[in-house]
Parts: C-alpha cells; sequence; structure tokens
C-alpha cells in the first residue's frame, strides 16, 4: 500500500525557500489538538487526524495547505465521535462572526482610545 | 492502575535488520520507499503505542519497541551519485522489522 501522501523519494522539482508565517488561527487549531488530544481528555490523538487526512481523498489533500488539512480532519474525528457536528461549528461561526461586526463591538461609539 | 502491556524488544543497537511490507491498510509510519530494505539499529529509542492503534482511536493497545535505523542512501535510491558514506535514519516499529533474509 502506498498512499497519495507518501510521496518520500518522488521527484518533485527545486524546494522553494521561504519562510512562511504561522497564521493566528493555525496556532489556535494546534493549541485546541494539543488539549483535545492531552492524557486527562485522549478525545483526537495526532494519528487519528493523520489517518483522517491520509483517507479523506487525494482532491482534498492537495487542495488544502498543511494546518488546513489538520484542522478539517480534526472536524470530522469530532463528529464521528459525536463531539460535535458541522452545523453547530458553522452556527458558531456565525455567531462569533457577528460579535466582531463594529455595531456589535462598541468600536464606534468609543472611539479610539 | 492496570499495567499495559509491552512488546518485547527484538533487537539490539548494531543489529541487521530489514524492514517488512506488511500490506496494512489505514495509517502506518513506514514510508514505501523503506520497506524490503536493509538497515542497521543504531539506538533504541523506548517503548510507544502503536500509531496504528492510536489512529483509529484505540488507546489501550501495547506499547512498542521503535529503534532508530540507518540505512545507506545508495541502497535506497537507484543513481544515488553522493558520497557512499551517506546515510539515511528513520524510526521504525519492532513490528516493521525482521532479521534480514529471515
Amino acid at each position: 500500500m502506498r498512499g497519495y501522501h507518501d510521496i518520500g523519494g518522488d521527484d518533485a522539482g527545486p524546494i522553494p525557500k521561504e519562510e512562511l508565517p504561522w497564521l493566528y488561527w493555525e496556532k489556535k487549531q494546534e493549541a485546541m489538538r494539543n488539549l483535545l488530544g492531552d492524557a486527562t481528555r485522549r478525545l483526537v490523538s495526532l494519528d487519528e487526524l493523520r489517518h483522517g487526512f491520509e483517507s479523506f481523498g487525494i482532491e482534498k489533500y492537495k487542495r488544502y495547505s498543511f494546518y488546513r488539512r489538520r484542522l478539517e480532519a480534526l472536524i470530522d474525528t469530532l463528529e464521528i465521535k459525536g463531539v460535535l457536528t458541522r452545523e453547530e461549528l458553522e452556527e458558531e461561526r456565525a455567531r462569533v462572526g457577528r460579535d466582531w461586526e463594529p455595531e456589535n463591538t462598541g468600536a464606534a461609539s468609543h472611539g479610539k482610545t | 492502575m492496570e499495567k499495559r502491556k509491552r512488546i518485547p524488544a527484538r533487537f539490539q543497537v548494531g543489529d541487521r535488520v530489514e524492514v517488512l511490507d506488511l500490506k496494512l491498510e489505514g495509517h502506518i509510519r513506514t514510508p514505501s520507499y523503506i520497506r524490503g530494505k536493509a538497515g542497521t539499529v543504531i539506538q533504541f529509542c523506548g517503548f510507544f503505542l502503536n500509531p496504528e492503534d492510536l489512529s483509529v482511536g484505540n488507546t489501550s493497545g501495547p506499547v512498542y519497541p521503535l529503534y532508530r535505523v540507518s540505512f545507506a542512501m545508495n541502497s535506497l535510491w537507484p543513481g544515488y551519485e553522493r558520497s557512499e558514506d551517506d546515510e539515511l535514519c528513520i524510526e521504525i516499529y519492532d513490528h516493521w522489522l525482521n532479521p534480514p533474509e529471515s
């Protein structure tokens, strides 16, 4: 068996040597994953995430960034385990998004501090 | 707390080993380019839960011996033109190894 992620030794051309910024959501996601997988919870292991993105299809795998793959696999795993649903996640994301609209933060009336 | 089962270590530093091709489905941590190749154990890393168990949410399995194994680069890549002393070191679990030609 050779999975689509198992690319060691394949021709890939020159390696782009550029520093990629670590985005805030990526750090936050890794922090959450660490908490979900720690010894007191053991809800999601890193190997479950790997299993997730190594089996969710090559198209999705190629389309997503390193951290996005892990995020998608994390959501899939939590959904399989009945911890949350995609619908709940979307609802929460919409709610948090609304909280950050200027008319809801009070920023407009307070001005600069 | 119940004592966790431990798979005994079959190899020692300096042993020659051959990597098996276990044809397992699911998440494995032995890349395809190393399967069927012969190398030398250079370090014993300790006992760890098997990622194959962890990948399907099984956290109650036994712990497995993990070794750091060294392979000659020119034995892995056909036409390798750099130094014949170049090595690739990779961590491999006990159940993926056998003594050579056994």
